[in-house]
């Protein structure tokens, strides 16, 4: 279900459904950017419906929906690197160090880099001994996210406004729980 | 739907009657043989899609017929490079008065009436007041200039413009000595165009020239694209074309001129100093303070096509370099 928007995607670059526009590449970039971001707001999501709905096993959800939300992303970074920036190392480097959207966007990419790398089955036990390092890589990467969406855009979409918002409830909710467990 | 388009039909020749009374029909208002038929066409497609069969051709759905203009093409002032589709140049558009996604303006421009037009003229010139489009625009002499078109997104056009340069509508007012500089504002008519009903820059859209920027032979004023007259999302009836500068100065859809003795406040200029200036020429070398503009994508080159490197006054630098000389493009950007 989570792939529903891939497909589209794909069934659009191949030119159904009216195709990609004049612009395919940005389309392309925009589209999973922005589906990334949203699975990654969900997977944050996830934690507080579990715990108002005292169905504890929705947390179980947080890995796979994470992982798609970095599917959609590594599309968003790859597009742009090898398509965009015609896989050119040293353009990409000048690019992203003159474009400051670009370095927010390269540092939430490396946290959920790092955070799928250690979810492989054979990472298992690391995985659940960490869980704390994992979810505030995955916080630290929405963030990031969020940042990078707002910050490109030539003015304020509602959007990233309404993510910036979720992402400070969600941010400030999480620290009243821990420190209620806490006290 | 089918519905809505007999109506605009009927309003049509309402419109036409009230007109004939008036004993004043511009020959350009009177349906062509060519736009009725097309008109018919677009009946006949919606009726094929209601047996299913898609039809997408830009100002699909929007009954927007567009009469053909003569025009005479300018070679000097034209680029050899090859001209966008004239789908790329509908469907694809910054106008924020249509909505902020690029294929808004062609999604959300349908309801906007372009006819009749008047342009209000103010300010520092001998002649001012309200004037008809065809008071303006001599549709007789109309050129054609084929322009580079470079947006401050870093993406770029070639668009086949039809119009005639901004100094020949600026004459007929005989602006003053004191008339420094020009601006320009686009209609405000939140019930026609939605984007207008938030507050997302500062409404009616304003833009403003130098009168040596205004007077140059390169500024053109735009009626038409690829020989027909513009379409509302391309900033119907009537729009400025400034080729060496980042597209948001290409002001659209006009209906105010004022002459100035100072420098006009510019909307995107409100909305973010910082990142847009008042002069806004092309310049890979000064970037936007997010973003690169030492290259730029040309649309229409496909997913693979490799983004081309921008160039200073996006190629018009033998024609207006000379404007700018002793000028800090730097702190002027």
């Amino acid at each position: 279900m989570m792939l529903v928007p891939y497909f589209l995607l794909t069934l659009k670059s191949l030119g159904y459904l009216s195709g990609l526009g004049a612009n395919p590449v940005e389309t392309i970039i925009h589209e999973t950017g922005l589906w990334g971001l949203r699975f990654l707001m969900l997977t944050l999501l996830l934690t507080p419906i579990a715990y108002y709905s005292k169905i504890p096993s929705i947390n179980k959800l947080g890995k796979p929906v994470g992982l798609m939300a970095f599917f959609y992303l590594l599309n968003h970074f790859l597009t742009y690197a090898m398509i965009d920036q015609a896989g050119d190392l040293g353009v990409i480097i000048v690019d992203i160090i003159e474009t400051p959207y670009l370095i927010v966007g390269w540092g939430g990419f490396l946290c959920l880099l790092g955070v799928a790398s250690v979810s492989f089955k054979r990472l298992e036990n690391w995985f659940n001994q960490n869980r704390s390092t994992i979810s505030g890589l995955v916080y630290t990467a929405t963030v990031l996210g969020v940042w990078h969406f707002y910050w490109q855009a030539k003015v304020i979409e509602i959007e990233s406004l309404i993510y910036s918002i979720m992402v400070t409830v969600l941010i400030v909710w999480r620290f009243k729980i821990s420190t209620n467990r806490s006290s | 739907m089918l519905e809505s388009i007999y109506e605009s039909d009927k309003l049509d020749f309402i419109d036409m009657k009230i007109k004939e009374t008036k004993i004043k029909i511009p020959s350009y208002e009177i349906t062509s043989e060519s736009a009725y038929l097309n008109r018919r066409k677009l009946i006949q497609s919606v009726g094929l899609l209601s047996l299913g069969v898609g039809i997408s051709e830009p100002g699909f759905g929007q009954d927007q017929s567009v009469q053909t203009l003569q025009s005479i093409k300018n070679e000097k002032y034209s680029t050899s490079e090859t001209p966008n589709s004239y789908s790329d140049i509908t469907t694809y558009n910054n106008f924020y008065e249509f909505g902020m996604q690029k294929s808004d303006p062609y999604m959300n421009s349908g309801m906007f009436e372009p006819k009749p037009w008047s342009v209000e003229v103010s300010g520092e010139a001998n002649i001012t007041g309200a004037f008809d489009i065809e008071d303006l625009i001599d549709f007789n002499k109309l050129e054609e200039r084929i322009y580079r078109l470079r947006c401050v997104e870093a993406w770029s056009m070639v668009v086949p413009w039809v119009g005639i340069p901004l100094s020949a509508i600026l004459k007929k007012f005989e602006p003053l000595s004191s008339a420094k500089y020009v601006s320009f504002d686009t209609v405000y008519r939140p019930d026609q165009m939605p984007g207008q009903k938030r507050r997302i820059l500062r409404w009616p859209y304003t833009e403003g020239l130098t009168i040596q920027e205004a007077m140059h032979p390169l500024t053109f004023m735009a009626v038409g694209i690829y020989g027909k007259e513009l379409l509302n999302q391309n900033g119907a009836p009537m729009r400025l074309v400034i080729p060496w500068k980042y597209g948001f100065k290409s002001i659209k859809s006009i209906n105010k001129i004022r002459f100035q003795e100072r420098q006009p406040k510019t909307s995107w200029n409100i909305s973010a100093p910082q990142e847009y200036g008042f002069y806004a020429n092309v310049n890979p070398s000064v970037d936007h303070p997010r973003w690169s503009q030492a290259r730029e994508r040309r649309i229409g080159t496909g997913f693979f096509g490799a983004k081309q490197p921008t160039t200073l006054f996006n190629g018009y630098a033998d024609e207006v370099a000379d404007l700018y000389r002793g000028l800090n493009l730097r702190k002027y950007y």
